[in-house]
């Protein structure tokens, strides 16, 4: 008998099935934001702030009544929650999320003047809210039923795939696709140059990481130097970062010919990559080295005794047995460039945060979303496929 | 034990050590130099900027935007403490467990939403000004806390909390007493990486509306003017500089005080 035994301990509550708290709240927070908060909003123009409209305004009776059925629903299941209702729970919040371009449709069809070209929809408060959670129950039941991350990754894709559909054929109105209508072109050319920053900048720190970390292991003075000057970067803010780096690199261009051929400028593309390399450096070069160092001796003695070589020691033993930590690094480094990036359009690199700012500064907000919901979803991505990648490569038996 | 535990929760103690507090000090005193002094260095950023009409950033004065600079980011971390800590403390409970999966697993999704695209969808709920960057900052700078908070109540030892209890604390008292001084460090660092990242967000805040120390930056970039951008950037860094060496100084007394102890 443990000493935990011995002690008086309560008892637990409710042996075997307990209602799901989570869901339940989750459930009526939905309902909650459903009656409470604007569902859409209408505005005749781009500049006039839209009116807001509750569910029966956007809906109608029988849609109220049919999405509060829905969301009472998932209340209703996580009560008594089995492994068959967490499935059916599964299939309702994928279900509720495939049918919300549906709802906008319907309510673009209700509110929306035909006599006024010009007006939009606008997604309200409640719409948001709803969606946020319904991800917030996902992630949940993603646990609750001991599913790998690639399958929400995969019903997330096939619910972008219907509301895409829906954009393209029956969303007209919907003020996010008339922004989108309105500058194509330069959306994907933003995303391109967007993913091409982040892609060289990644790419080059994790070469120059690498070979520092190696530096590193082989030199061990250099190591506190290096980790020093490296975290007193990652202190600087990014914007200040960007600014103070417009400077010297103007100052170059100017009066050294030769770089100012080659690109380098004050503004633009040198000085935004030159920022994202020094910051992506400190993750990729703390876990590597980290990585590198947590292989135990035991087993690169072990690879010695087979008679392996240096060389060999280091890519068939070291290497793969560091790999998902390293990988680990360059996740977080890849998700941090993806944000930072964004930031980077304020001295003229382009990328989606053009679109942020210069929504901003027109006070058209449905741009900003243009711009930031691509920034959150690209990040997300990135953070899902690379942790896929990482519990991928993970060397069987240590999970 | 009792008075041990809470000896080593007071920050001042009375042999530290004097070269600790030389960081935050010289880069304090750098920062204050740098807001009151300004117009001394007009030289150097004439020869930054030698065309531009005015080299001195002059709309409002540099305390000023510091003094809101430091009341956003204080006002969010202040809120981010409570309510981070709290979510930590609450989701390790018994009544709360069942939240603890999703937490932890929302928490280690940490800085993957960037602050940016945090700030850019606050402003459509929240419209223009200070209010969205201090929600924004609040939201970003959560998820570290809450990620720290449960990893150092989760890495207290079950054998520990077991001794606890056998010696008749309650659970109260475990809390208070065995398990937060254990994690203090843990959370620590968490409120650092917090308040770090959002002094940085928070000069973001500019493009919004928000005056702060990202206003001469901005106004800079906008106006190609070097030594504006200059001025902002350099005040924010040394900002920065300074609340990072305090923290740890922080750290490692809180450090200093367990080995003793």
């Amino acid at each position: 008998m443990t000493l935990m035994d011995a002690l008086p301990t309560p008892r637990l509550r409710w042996e075997g099935r307990h209602p799901n708290i989570v869901l339940v709240s989750f459930s009526c927070i939905m309902l909650a934001a459903f009656w409470v908060f604007d569902v859409v909003s209408m505005a005749p123009n781009r500049i006039v702030l839209g009116t807001g409209h509750g569910a029966l305004e956007a809906f109608g009776w029988p849609g109220a009544l049919l999405v509060t059925l829905l969301l009472a629903c998932i209340g209703i299941l996580a009560w008594q929650p089995s492994h068959r209702h967490y499935r059916a729970l599964l299939a309702a919040v994928v279900f509720i999320m495939a049918l919300m371009p549906v709802g906008l449709m319907a309510s673009s069809y209700l509110l929306i003047d035909p006599e006024l070209p010009q007006a939009r929809l606008g997604i309200g408060a409640a719409y948001w809210l709803v969606l946020f959670v319904l991800l917030l129950c996902l992630v949940e039941l993603r646990l609750r039923l001991n599913l790998t991350r690639i399958w929400p990754t995969l019903l997330l894709c096939g619910v972008a795939l219907v509301w895409w559909l829906c954009a393209a054929f029956g969303l007209g109105a919907l003020a996010l696709v008339q922004e989108f209508r309105a500058r194509d072109q330069q959306f994907l050319s933003a995303v391109g140059q967007h993913i091409k920053l982040v892609s060289i900048a990644v790419s080059v720190s994790i070469v120059l990481g690498l070979a520092l970390a190696m530096l590193m292991r082989r030199y061990a003075r250099l190591q506190k130097g290096a980790f020093a000057v490296l975290n007193f970067l990652q202190t600087i803010p990014s914007l200040a970062l960007f600014g103070l780096l417009l400077a010297p690199l103007a100052w170059l261009a100017a009066n050294v010919p030769f770089l100012g051929q080659l690109g380098v400028s004050g503004i633009g593309t040198t000085p935004a990559l030159i920022a994202l390399i020094a910051y992506s450096l400190l993750p990729i070069v703390r876990n590597t080295y980290t990585a590198l160092e947590q292989v135990s001796p035991d087993t690169l003695e072990a690879a010695k005794g087979m008679g392996m070589r240096a060389g060999q020691r280091f890519w068939q033993v070291r290497l793969p047995l560091a790999l998902p930590v390293l990988l680990e690094g360059v996740r977080i480094t890849t998700v941090q460039a993806v944000g930072l990036t964004a930031v980077a359009a304020l001295i003229g690199a382009g990328g989606l945060g053009t679109f942020i700012f210069q929504g901003l500064g027109q006070a058209a907000m449905d741009m900003v979303l243009l711009g930031a919901l691509p920034i959150l979803m690209m990040a997300l991505v990135v953070d899902a496929g690379l942790g896929a990648l990482a519990e991928a490569l993970r060397p069987g038996g240590t999970r | 034990m009792e008075t041990r535990v809470n000896n080593s929760l007071s920050v001042a103690q009375p042999h530290t050590k004097a070269p600790q507090w030389l960081w935050p000090l010289m880069w304090g005193a750098l920062l204050l130099g740098s807001v009151t002094v300004m117009s001394a260095a007009e030289p150097l950023f004439r020869w930054i900027e030698p065309d531009a009409r005015q080299v001195i950033y002059e709309r409002t004065e540099l305390y000023v935007l510091l003094g809101r600079h430091l009341f956003v980011v204080g006002i969010a971390a202040v809120v981010t403490i409570i309510v981070g800590v709290a979510a930590g403390i609450a989701v390790t409970r018994r009544w709360g467990s069942d939240f603890l999966p999703l937490v932890a697993q929302l928490a280690s999704l940490g800085q993957t939403f960037p602050p940016v695209a945090v700030l850019a969808l606050a402003v459509p709920v929240l419209g223009f000004g200070t209010l969205p960057i201090i929600v924004a900052l609040m939201l970003y700078g959560l998820l570290p806390i809450v990620r720290n908070t449960l990893a150092g109540l989760q890495g207290v030892e079950d054998d520990i909390k077991t001794a606890a209890h056998a010696m008749g604390m309650t659970p109260r008292q475990i809390l208070r007493q065995v398990e937060l001084p254990l994690a203090a460090p843990v959370i620590l660092a968490g409120i650092r990486t917090s308040v770090t990242i959002n002094i940085a967000t928070a000069a973001l805040g500019a493009t919004v509306g928000a005056s702060n120390l990202g206003d001469p930056i901005i106004s800079g970039i906008v106006n190609g003017n070097m030594a504006y951008v200059a001025q902002g950037a350099l005040t924010i860094a040394l900002l920065a500089l300074t609340i990072d060496s305090l923290f740890e100084v922080l750290q490692r007394q809180l450090r200093t005080c367990f080995s003793a102890s």
